[in-house]
């Protein structure tokens, strides 16, 4: 067992912190309280604007690509279709595949 | 936090707006009608932007092309069953090969006829529409696979 004293925990264990009171604690707490629920809408968004505007025109910009990714796909599929329709009707050789 | 919420909201629905104009923008209703009707005149005349002259043209063209597509048909057909024949009978393999040549000949034959046609086709579109719908077809012709029927699901889905 270590029976050495060691000066630091003794002063640390007689440290005693006593800050002077402040009357106006309790009104200052309140008073932040009240300053952070008073941010209106505008007011967050010209706080955060640069990060804002930079999610909105990639999301923006994906959905309108993505939306019209989707139809020309669409119309792509479309045309694959209608052109195995088409020659169907026009390729002998899918006729005489198709006939009895 | 509810402005975070909020601010969030309205970009999605603002990226939810843009995605449908986006796809209004791109889409093409009328390509996808007379798919699902499957009528393929309506398709070249909206598709291709052919006028009625062009169209009764192209209508035309068709119908001389379909007898000749007949008698390749009946050709292709008459040398499939002969060749099937003779795989019946056991027949020597000169002869079985001489019957396949005599197929994939009519199918080359075939092949050129059904491209030259498609180009005369394509000959009474503007030079762009003409191009876009040789671009179409003509691969689908080529990459023809004589050993199964088209997908014919495909053609009338949707």
């Amino acid at each position: 067992m270590n029976t050495t004293h060691d000066p630091l925990s003794e002063t640390l264990h007689g440290w005693r912190v006593t800050p002077p009171p402040n009357p106006n604690f309790r009104q200052d707490v309140w008073s932040r309280i009240a300053k952070q629920s008073g941010v209106t809408w505008p007011t967050y968004l010209r706080t955060h604007m640069a990060a804002w505007s930079m999610a909105a025109v990639v999301v923006v910009g994906a959905a309108g690509f993505t939306g019209g990714a989707l139809a020309k796909s669409q119309a792509r599929a479309d045309r694959e279709a209608i052109v195995v329709t088409y020659l169907v009707d026009l390729d002998p050789r899918v006729q005489a595949l198709l006939k009895p | 936090m509810k402005y975070l919420l909020g601010t969030a909201a309205v970009i999605a629905l603002l990226a939810v707006c843009t995605g449908f104009v986006g796809y209004r923008m791109n889409c093409d209703p009328a390509l996808h009608a007379v798919v699902a009707k499957g009528d393929t005149m309506e398709w070249l005349h909206t598709d291709f932007h052919l006028t009625d002259a062009q169209l009764s043209e192209v209508r035309r063209l068709h119908e001389s092309y379909a007898g000749t597509c007949e008698e390749h048909c009946r050709m292709i057909q008459e040398a499939t069953r002969a060749r099937k024949a003779l795989e019946l009978a056991h027949g020597d393999k000169a002869a079985l090969e001489a019957a396949t040549s005599k197929i994939q000949g009519l199918r080359t034959i075939c092949e050129g006829s059904i491209a030259a046609h498609v180009r005369k086709v394509a000959a009474l579109m503007s030079p762009e529409d003409g191009r876009r719908y040789l671009a179409l077809v003509l691969p689908k012709i080529a990459n023809f696979d004589h050993t199964a029927a088209p997908d014919l699901r495909l053609s009338h889905s949707n």
